[in-house]
């Protein structure tokens, strides 16, 4: 079973790349700046969005991760194609 | 021209076994110049902090393409 990848797989993951690596961003600097409140925030807002962004795109075409922190349908998916070098 | 590169010209002996670099460069990152980074510094948008490598235009640091500024040729 081919998933079907189109423009809007592609928007997709390049949005959750970018809300991720602001994530990674803001996660490095709260390290250091725990005291932070505008940041945390910021943080949290971003924590959520990646989760719509993700939950979004795993509902149209399957788990991005596997072992429990992402759904799968029916057969099992996560080891379906395109995998992550096909993307 | 990228304003953090900087430049220097090692002692070039006659003993040197390859043909000599006469003008060497080095890049100086933003962090060098910040003990400790502020807080609420101007972010980019979350597309352009992914390309820019940062998501603080403050701390972007370009790793493009270097041109050695060559008095005259001694790259060989």
């Amino acid at each position: 079973m081919h998933k079907m990848v189109d423009d809007a797989y592609y928007k997709q993951l390049h949005e959750l790349q970018a809300v991720d690596f602001v994530l990674v961003e803001l996660n490095l600097y709260l390290d250091t700046h725990p005291m932070d409140a505008n940041a945390i925030q910021q943080y949290n807002q971003y924590a959520e969005l990646r989760m719509r962004i993700a939950h979004q795109f795993e509902s149209q075409y399957g788990p991005l991760m596997n072992f429990g922190h992402s759904f799968s349908s029916v057969p099992w998916a996560w080891n379906d194609t395109p995998w992550p070098w096909q993307v | 021209m990228n304003d953090q590169v900087r430049y220097y010209e090692p002692y070039v002996s006659p003993l040197d076994p390859c043909p000599p670099r006469r003008v060497k460069s080095y890049i100086t990152p933003p962090q060098l110049f910040i003990p400790f980074q502020p807080p609420n510094l101007p972010q980019f948008h979350p597309y352009e902090a992914l390309m820019h490598g940062t998501l603080w235009p403050a701390l972007y640091s370009p790793y493009g393409p270097q041109k050695v500024r060559q008095e005259e040729e001694g790259d060989d």
